[in-house]
């Protein structure tokens, strides 16, 4: 058994909101504004549940069959056009921009969660570098994120696609500059 | 006594006493008393029953809606329109039971003769007859002659010659309708008031012996002064000519004919009554209807039929008596007397099991008795028509007692409810009237508390089953076609009946009381489904059903509320989309459940 994944699931117990029990919600609804009350609902549901387990990528095919998608106690499930309309909803302004799907759009089979969003992961990493007293040096991407200096941060773990991304905002800032080849990159804050 | 006022019901319609059947009703009438006008009463409906004509007022039912009682009728005649002036139907009177005739002078009053006393004595000694029979008309002698149809017309008594212009409206001609020239009617008024003062002396030489009301000293003289200007007026004019102040009582102005000492109504304004006086002593000479939509000869008809036919004889007749116990003391007024014969019966009631055989043996060979007169021949079954009816009637429960329930009271009902609109009771060529009917009726079936038909519904009922279920109460016959239907439906709301139609989303049709609103379908559905989450689920569920309560199918809603299905539905979803519901599409179906998507935000983090 890989110890990663067993890390995830006993850390502990993920509690779902009162709502994941309710059946209606798991239906879509005609009502525009009960509509865009259950959206939420499954965003937050969503995002809260993927910082959980620290899911960055979220596969539908996947997320259908877990607890996520599935109530497996109440017997109800989203279905896959459901889900997707979640996701798109998180995609959506409406929904806070808190998704982006991978892939052609027409696809959509896997998206990202943004529970925290490319910008706000900047900031965490920033403050981070600041109060490390860091700033000037140099920094593999490795080390960031797989590194014994950060393991208590939040941080830690990441996927490196999600840090590649949060870096980019802040090298547009002028804050950091990227360099290295692929595998190898460094980065450097100012 | 000739007109009465009259109870409706809720859909404004006359309330028939049992026993009384509608024949016909016709839109756009009016009502005159002798030559007159009656105000409040020149738009409306008039319902011919066989007891009754009642006028419906169409503005302010309530309060102007009146009847005369046909066997209070003596005749009835029939006048053609002409020109502008409508058919109208003229109803005379019956007299008191001493045998004293009317006759109806040239001037369109009515006196009494007496039946062997001479002519002016007796008049004088006995008041109480002309006091029960006053004039019914102002007597102004001025009439003015149409110069269209030379038809004398009476000039209204209002009319004032002196100060008379051509803004004063005058009255049309009474047969042709049309208005008069000024000049003409000026002129008889001019020519009528210098020969008033004759008929007041043959007033005096009238009234003889008996106490004179006529003496008094401004009779006399041939000018009159004004109480306020002192202005010396001619003898006839009712205002003063400078002041306008009015001169003196009507019983000087107006000479009596037969000297009666009883004051006459007030001045008439013209064609038209001062008000309706419903008073017993307000006797009426004759009523006019005058039918100005149409109508007026099917009405005649009709009203022939049924002054005919006499069908209130039949209803305080006693039903025919029982041969078989001839010492039964039997009340006149039974009603149902077949049933409560044995019943009545006054000693050696035999008790137990042998005494019920013989009832029922009793009431067959009565029953039988009855059936078999009846069909001898027709007059007889017009006599005993009421019994027939009623057993009938009686059969029919019997055989029906297997079928559903519900088909036996509407079957019922539809009998008991006797004024079923049908196109053979209006004018073919008056579509309107009839749907209005329709719509009338309609709307008293649904709201008669006997069937509460919109009850046992929910007071919800989709149109289609209102047709279905009101078609069967005709027994099969004289069905409404679901056009008319739809129509008689839209016009509840302009009527301003208290059912009203509703269009779901869907465009589906329910019949609804017209207090009944969506929000009161929303707190009762709420206030169900607060009581579901009291109640644990029968099996064991996941979710915490003392918070979410439980999802209801459209079948549980229908069967809690009483509604169909569709209508069920309809609600549900009304409610939804006013966000009280949301919905749960299962593998059980599509459940509604208490909107707990929206209502509470707590578990967003």
């Amino acid at each position: 058994m890989a110890t990663a994944s067993s890390s995830l699931t006993t850390s502990s117990m993920f509690t779902f909101p009162p709502t994941y029990s309710f059946p209606p919600f798991f239906s879509p609804q005609p009502n525009a504004q009960t509509r865009s009350a259950q959206l939420s609902k499954w965003s937050s549901l969503v995002q809260s549940y993927c910082r959980h387990h620290r899911i960055f990528k979220l596969l539908l095919s996947d997320a259908l069959e877990s607890p996520l998608f599935h109530n497996s106690k109440l017997m109800r499930r989203l279905s896959a056009h459901d889900a997707k309309a979640v996701v798109d909803y998180m995609t959506s302004k409406e929904g806070g921009n808190r998704a982006e799907w991978i892939g052609p759009a027409t696809e959509k089979a896997s998206a990202w969660i943004w529970w925290r969003r490319p910008e706000e992961w900047a900031g965490v990493l920033e403050a981070w570098v600041d109060g490390t007293g860091q700033k000037g040096t140099v920094l593999t991407l490795y080390e960031l994120v797989e590194g014994e200096a950060t393991e208590n941060q939040e941080f830690h773990g990441m996927d490196m696609e999600v840090l590649r991304k949060s870096l980019g905002t802040l090298v547009k800032k002028g804050k950091a500059q990227v360099f290295g080849g692929e595998g190898q990159e460094g980065v450097k804050f100012f | 006594m000739f007109f009465k006022q009259i109870d409706l019901t809720t859909a404004l319609r006359p309330s028939l006493i049992s026993g009384e059947e509608l024949l016909f009703v016709q839109d756009g009438v009016g009502l005159y008393e002798g030559k007159y006008k009656i105000p409040h009463c020149q738009q409306g409906y008039a319902y011919l029953t066989s007891l009754r004509v009642c006028y419906v007022d169409e503005k302010e039912p309530r309060k102007n809606s009146v009847a005369l009682d046909l066997r209070e009728v003596e005749k009835t005649d029939y006048q053609a329109g002409f020109l502008k002036s409508s058919p109208k139907i003229t109803f005379h009177p019956k007299l008191p039971r001493d045998g004293h005739q009317l006759v109806r002078l040239a001037d369109g009053r009515i006196a009494v003769e007496g039946g062997s006393s001479s002519f002016p004595v007796s008049r004088a000694n006995s008041p109480r007859r002309y006091s029960s029979f006053p004039p019914p008309l102002p007597p102004s002698n001025a009439t003015w002659i149409c110069p269209i149809c030379s038809f004398s017309n009476p000039v209204p008594s209002k009319f004032d010659p002196s100060n008379a212009n051509a803004s004063i409206p005058l009255p049309q001609c009474l047969a042709c309708g049309i208005k008069p020239p000024l000049a003409v009617v000026l002129k008889a008024a001019v020519a009528a008031a210098s020969k008033r003062i004759l008929p007041q002396h043959t007033d005096e030489e009238f009234s003889g012996n008996a106490t004179s009301t006529t003496d008094d000293p401004v009779q006399t003289e041939t000018t009159i002064t004004c109480p306020r200007c002192t202005f010396h007026n001619h003898v006839s004019l009712p205002a003063c000519e400078i002041c306008g102040a009015p001169l003196r009582s009507e019983q000087q102005h107006y000479p009596m004919v037969n000297g009666g000492s009883k004051p006459r109504r007030a001045e008439s304004p013209g064609p038209q009554l001062a008000e309706l006086n419903l008073d017993d002593n307000a006797e009426l000479a004759s009523v006019k209807i005058s039918f100005r939509a149409g109508g007026d000869k099917t009405f005649h008809d009709r009203l022939k039929g049924a002054m005919t036919q006499r069908k209130w004889l039949l209803q305080s007749a006693p039903s025919i008596p029982s041969p078989l116990s001839p010492s039964t003391t039997r009340d006149l007024d039974n009603e149902t007397g077949l049933a409560r014969t044995p019943i009545t019966r006054p000693a050696s009631t035999p008790v137990g099991i042998a005494g019920l055989e013989r009832r029922g043996l009793e009431m067959r060979k009565n029953n039988e008795v009855v059936i078999g007169t009846a069909f001898e021949d027709l007059e007889a079954l017009m006599a005993s028509a009421k019994d027939i009816v009623a057993l009938a009637e009686r059969f029919a429960i019997d055989s029906g007692r297997n079928a559903a329930e519900t088909s036996l009271v509407f079957s019922e009902s539809a009998a008991a409810l006797g004024m079923v609109t049908t196109k053979d009771k209006l004018d073919s060529g008056s579509d309107n009237l009839y749907l209005s009917e329709l719509s009338r009726n309609l709307a008293e079936y649904l709201t008669d508390d006997r069937t509460g038909v919109l009850r046992a519904e929910g007071g919800v009922m989709s149109l289609v089953d209102l047709w279905a279920v009101f078609n069967r109460s005709r027994n099969g016959v004289e069905l409404v076609s679901p056009l008319d239907f739809h129509k008689a439906a839209d016009l509840w709301g302009r009527l301003n009946l208290p059912v009203r139609l509703r269009r779901f989303k869907s465009g589906l049709l329910v019949v609804q009381r017209s207090d009944w609103n969506d929000d009161k379908t929303v707190q009762q559905l709420k206030a169900w489904l607060r009581q579901l989450q009291q109640i644990a689920p029968a099996e064991e569920v996941h979710w915490e059903w003392s918070i979410f309560g439980r999802g209801v199918s459209a079948q549980e809603t229908a069967q809690r509320f009483g509604w169909s299905v569709g209508v069920a539905i309809e609600e549900l979803e009304m409610a939804e989309d006013k966000g009280v519901l949301c919905r749960e599409e299962g593998i059980e179906g599509l459940k509604f459940w208490s909107n707990f998507l929206v209502e509470d935000g707590s578990d967003a983090e």
